[in-house]
Formats: C-alpha cells, sequence, structure tokens
C-alpha cells in the first residue's frame, strides 16, 4: 500500500509505506525497521532479523533493531553478544580481552574454550 | 573451511538466481524463488534464501553443502520441513527459519544439528513444541521462540540445554510458569519473557538458573512481586514494569545484591517495604513513582552507588538525618509530591546536581540544607509551605543557575548566592511585596514574580512595549572574546497600562474605576 504522493516503487518485500527518497516508512508485521545509513542519508529498510551489529527487539507495537555494545559484532541483546570484535574474546555472552582461568582463547572463533 | 576462492582447484560456481563471493557465501535472497536454487558450489558455507516463496523444504534439499555454517531461510512461507530436509549439515552453527508460517517446532529435521549455536524460530505460528525438539543440538546456545502462540512454557523440550545461553519466549500467550521450568538451563544468561499473559510464576519456578543476569517480566498480568528471583543470585538486569503488582515485600531484593538496574514502572504500587532496596550495591538508578500507601524513607545502607533516586507520590513525611551518608555519588534527587516537613542536611551529596522537593509540606530552610553544594545547578522548592529561607542558605551554590520558589509563604528571599541564578520562580508568594534588585541576580535571563510592578527592576518599565521580552534595563552582557551581547530578559508579569502597581490599588474595581 502506498501513501499518495508515495511512489510504490520500493522493491523490499517487508515495507508497508516507503518513498523513493527514505525507503521504508513502516513495515508488514513482525518485520523489523532498520534505519540504513547511505553517505548523509539514512533510509527505513524492513527485515526479518537486523543486520550484524544490532539486535532485534520485538513488541505488539513494532520491531526495532538497536546497536549492540561497542565490542559486540552480533549479539542477541544489549547485554548479551554472539560474536566478538577483533581483540575481543565471547565467553557466556561477554566480549573481554582476556579469557577467565583454565580457559584458553581461539582467535578464529574470538571465543574462549576449555584450555 | 577448505579455501574456495581461487587458492585451490574450485572455482566460484553459483547458481543464476544467486550472487556467490570467492568466500563460499551464496546470496539468493529475495528472488521470489519457490525451491532451493541447484548449481551452488559444494563449499557454500552461508546460504541466504530469506524473503522467497518457499512454502516446503524436501528430503536431503541440502545434503551436499557439508561446509554450511549458516543458513537463512527467513520471511519464506514455509510450513512443511520434510525429516530429511536438514541432514548432512554437520557443521551448521546458524538457521533463521524466523517470519514463516510453522506451526510447530521442526524436530525431526533438527535432530542431527550437532554443531548448531543459534536457531532462530520467531514469528511463526507455532503453538506446540515437542519435548524432544531441540535433543539433538548440544551446542544449542541461543533459541529464539518469541513472536509464536505458545501457552505454555515448553519445559519438556529444555530439559536437555545445559549449554543454552539465551532464550527468548516473549510476545506469547504465557500465562503460567511452572515449578521447575528452566531446571537444568545452568548456562542461560538472558531470558526474555515480556509481553505474555503471566498471572502466576510457581515458588521454585526460577530454581537452576545460577548464572541467570537478565530476566525480563515487562508487559504481564503479575498482580504479586515475583518472588521466585529470589533463586537468582547473579541477577542484574530485571523488568517487571508494566503489569499489576501493587506492592514490593521487605527483603524483596535480599538474594539479588548484584542488581544493576530494575524496572518496575507502570504498576498499581501502593506499598513498598522499607528494606526493600537495600543492600543493592551495584544499583545506580532508582525509580519509585505512585505507591501512595509508602509512610517511610526506604531503608538504603548499602546501596551506596545509587546516582539517581526519584521516589514520588509517597505519604514520605520525614527523612533520616543521615541520607546522604549511604548515597555519596547521587546526582539527580526527586522527592516531589510527597508529605515531607523538614529537609535534613544534604551536604554529604557532594556530587548532586538536580534536587526537587516539588509540592510538599516544607516550612522553612536552615543555613545548612544545602550547604557546600557546588554542583547543585536545579532546585526546585515551588508548591510547599516555605516562610523562611535562611540568609546563608544559597551562598555556596556557586553553580545554582535554575530556582524555584513558587507557590510558597515566603515574604524575602536572601539576597547572596544567587550569581549563577539565571532562572528564578518566585510567583505565587503573595506576601512577597517589597521591589527586589537587580545586581543580586547578574546572570538572571527569566524570572517570575508575585507582582507586576516588580518587573520593574529587571526590565524597562516603558508602557509602549507589548512584547513581554524586554530589553534587559541594566545595558548587555560581555561575551566572552568581548563582544557585547544583548540581553533578552523574560520577566512576567510585564507590567503595563492595567498592571502598573498590584498591591497600591488592590483589585480590579477600584482600577478601572480610577481608569476612567
Amino acid at each position: 500500500k502506498s501513501i499518495s504522493g508515495v511512489s510504490s516503487g520500493c522493491q523490499q518485500g517487508g515495507c508497508l509505506t516507503c518513498s523513493d527518497y527514505n525507503g521504508c516508512l513502516s513495515c508488514k508485521p513482525r518485520f523489523f525497521m532498520h534505519l540504513k545509513r547511505i553517505g548523509m542519508k539514512q533510509i527505513g529498510v524492513c527485515m526479518t532479523s537486523c543486520p550484524p551489529g544490532f539486535y532485534g527487539t520485538r513488541s505488539p507495537e513494532r520491531n526495532t533493531c538497536t546497536k549492540c555494545r561497542s565490542e559486540c559484532d552480533s549479539c542477541f541483546d544489549k547485554n548479551f553478544c554472539t560474536r566478538c570484535r577483533a581483540g575481543f574474546y565471547l565467553h557466556l555472552g561477554k566480549c573481554q580481552e582476556s579469557c577467565p582461568d583454565s580457559m584458553v582463547h581461539n582467535d578464529t572463533q574470538r571465543e574462549c574454550v576449555l584450555s | 573451511r577448505p579455501c574456495t576462492s581461487g587458492q585451490g582447484q574450485s572455482t566460484a560456481v553459483c547458481s543464476p538466481s544467486c550472487s556467490c563471493d570467492e568466500d563460499g557465501g551464496a546470496d539468493c535472497s529475495g528472488r521470489g524463488l519457490t525451491a532451493v536454487p541447484t548449481g551452488l558450489s559444494t563449499f557454500t558455507y552461508y546460504l541466504d534464501l530469506s524473503m522467497n516463496n518457499i512454502t516446503e523444504l524436501p528430503a536431503n534439499v541440502f545434503k551436499s553443502f557439508p561446509y554450511m555454517e549458516e543458513l537463512r531461510l527467513a520471511g519464506n512461507d514455509l510450513t512443511f520441513i520434510h525429516p530429511e530436509a536438514l541432514s548432512g549439515l554437520h557443521q551448521l552453527k546458524v538457521l533463521m527459519l524466523q517470519n514463516n508460517q510453522l506451526k510447530s517446532v521442526p524436530s525431526a529435521a533438527l535432530k542431527n544439528l550437532q554443531s548448531l549455536q543459534s536457531l532462530r524460530l520467531d514469528a511463526n505460528h507455532i503453538t506446540t513444541v515437542p519435548d524432544e525438539s531441540f535433543q539433538g543440538l548440544q551446542q544449542l546456545r541461543h533459541l529464539w521462540l518469541d513472536d509464536n502462540h505458545l501457552t505454555q512454557v515448553p519445559v519438556g523440550s529444555l530439559t536437555h540445554q545445559a549449554n543454552l545461553q539465551a532464550l527468548t519466549l516473549a510476545l506469547n500467550r504465557i500465562t503460567y510458569i511452572p515449578a521447575n521450568a528452566f531446571a537444568n538451563l545452568t548456562s542461560l544468561v538472558v531470558l526474555h519473557l515480556h509481553n505474555n499473559r503471566i498471572r502466576e510464576i510457581a515458588s521454585n519456578s526460577f530454581a537452576g538458573l545460577v548464572n541467570l543476569e537478565t530476566l525480563d517480566l515487562n508487559f504481564n498480568n503479575l498482580m504479586v512481586f515475583p518472588k521466585p528471583i529470589e533463586a537468582l543470585p547473579k541477577l542484574k538486569e530485571l523488568g517487571f514494569h508494566s503489569n499489576g503488582i501493587s506492592s514490593i515485600p521487605e527483603g524483596a531484593f535480599h538474594n539479588n545484591p548484584l542488581l544493576r538496574t530494575i524496572h518496575l514502572y507502570d504498576n498499581p504500587l501502593s506499598f513498598v517495604g522499607t528494606t526493600a532496596f537495600q543492600n543493592l550495591s551495584e544499583l545506580h538508578s532508582l525509580i519509585l513513582r505512585g505507591a501512595n500507601k509508602m509512610r517511610d524513607f526506604p531503608v538504603l545502607t548499602g546501596t551506596k552507588n545509587l546516582e539517581s533516586l526519584t521516589l514520588s507520590g509517597t505519604k514520605i513525611s520525614s527523612l533520616p538525618m543521615d541520607l546522604c551518608e549511604n548515597l555519596r555519588l547521587l546526582r539527580t534527587l526527586d522527592l516531589s509530591y510527597n508529605e515531607i516537613e523538614q529537609l535534613p542536611s544534604f551536604q554529604g551529596c557532594i556530587h548532586i546536581q538536580e534536587i526537587s522537593f516539588q509540592h510538599n509540606k516544607i516550612q522553612q530552610i536552615d543555613r545548612d540544607t544545602f550547604q557546600s553544594l557546588s554542583a547543585l545547578h536545579l532546585l526546585d522548592l515551588s508548591r510547599n509551605q516555605i516562610q523562611v529561607i535562611h540568609r546563608d542558605a544559597f551562598l555556596t551554590l556557586t553553580s545554582l543557575n535554575n530556582l524555584d520558589l513558587s507557590m510558597n509563604s515566603l515574604a524575602t528571599i536572601p539576597s547572596r548566592g544567587l550569581s549563577a541564578v539565571s532562572q528564578l520562580k518566585l510567583s505565587g508568594n503573595p506576601q512577597m511585596k517589597n521591589m527586589l534588585t537587580a545586581k543580586d541576580l547578574p546572570k538572571l535571563m527569566s524570572i517570575s514574580v508575585p507582582y507586576a510592578y516588580q518587573c520593574c527592576a529587571f526590565v524597562g518599565c516603558d508602557s509602549s512595549s507589548k512584547d513581554s521580552s524586554m530589553k534587559k534595563s541594566a545595558g548587555a552582557i560581555v561575551g566572552d572574546d568581548g563582544e557585547q551581547i544583548s540581553m533578552v530578559m523574560h520577566c512576567s508579569p510585564s507590567p503595563g497600562a492595567l498592571k502598573p502597581c498590584e498591591h497600591l490599588l488592590g483589585n480590579w474595581m477600584i482600577r478601572l474605576t480610577v481608569w476612567f
């Protein structure tokens, strides 16, 4: 469905309303709305899961993408990382620069593993 | 993973329906596909088939991808996954099945994915989770079952998930948490249960969650404080806002010493136990509004890192004299809309920046009430019964720039200690009839006064000026770089033809008579 004066030319499947300039203005139910930055511009994108570096929060009204903590490449929520940035190692949802005792870090997985 | 990008014999094989990169990634998303495309490289490790029109996955459809680690099938119309559809995916770590039409967890299809770590089943129509659903998934860490039609916690299917670390069952229709519902989830760190219909939580329902740090019970139908949280020694983030809880018992969080945030707003709270928030040394912010049966200020011993305290809408009438002994790091204090009659000294709260005692029953401000609070920049004492303020009460408040004394019983205010004040509210003090002097308020930008004529001390009394913001009669301010900035002063009620001297002529009738 497109708003009058708003082009229906948006290609994305999850869009409910959109405009050529701003992309998706609202999403179909159960899709996550993400504001993607392209140069100086931000366009709305509707997705089934948030992009890397963001986590999704579902709610009855809308589903939003929120940035993970800086040390995480991907995360389950704001306090639980699922993959770490280079130089950090994952243990029980935390990205730390060193691993607990009795564990060593695995550089390819960026995780702490039992030694 | 075998090397695929131009180092070995294999070439970047791809399907015409997809775009493939040299690392073994294949993006076939949003192409209107109704089946898994053929012709993809056997070394494909990442396959994105999301946002197509695939309704079924037949047997062995991914048989030739032994190196696949991530498979995305979100946003299709999947209703059926053949028990052998996912066989052969021994290294699969991430499987995304969200936003489909599944009515039940495809247990049989999942059984051999022994490397699977992340499984997304959110935003489907799942009503049942067979007990054997996740049995083969010994490496499972993250499980999304939110936004489905579950009416109960899938206890049986979680029994063998000792490695599960993050689980969301949010946005379902769960009404009750049974005893030992998560008993074997000893590695679980995050549990989201928000937006369900939970009315009751059995007494030992959280037993076994020894590593749980985040528990989200927001937007449910709880009528009683979730006491079972006492089984959670590592809890840091707790949310139960937007429920129907009316009281927080004594010692409510006695077994949760690591709590950092507690979201409890939008509950019809009427009573809070005085020892409820004791010994929470990691708590930084506490917001309690509307507990209208609460009479005693909470005991906050041991809750020593609190930076923000809001406690309003209660029947608290007195504060502990040693309040700042426990709250040395306090930055904002909002005790508005209570029944406080007398203030202790806040001298120990050396970091405090904002204080609000709006709408209480305070009658006087002593010399040492706000002594040495050099960081204090906002002080709201409006809507009290203050008659006397000690002349040195504001003397040491070098940062105070916003002072609200409106709606009190003041006849006069101290002239010292207001040198940084830029906003001053004095309206609603009918006994304050004397003229104020601009020299005591060099930084003033906005003032409200009981009587219009008192504005004459701050703004030109030229009756032709209609605009309520008038040029400051005391001249301009010199900016940092020496250039003159003309100051616009807001003073209300601004004097004018009909309101020259409020207190000399008394009421409207006399003034109109004189006017005609």
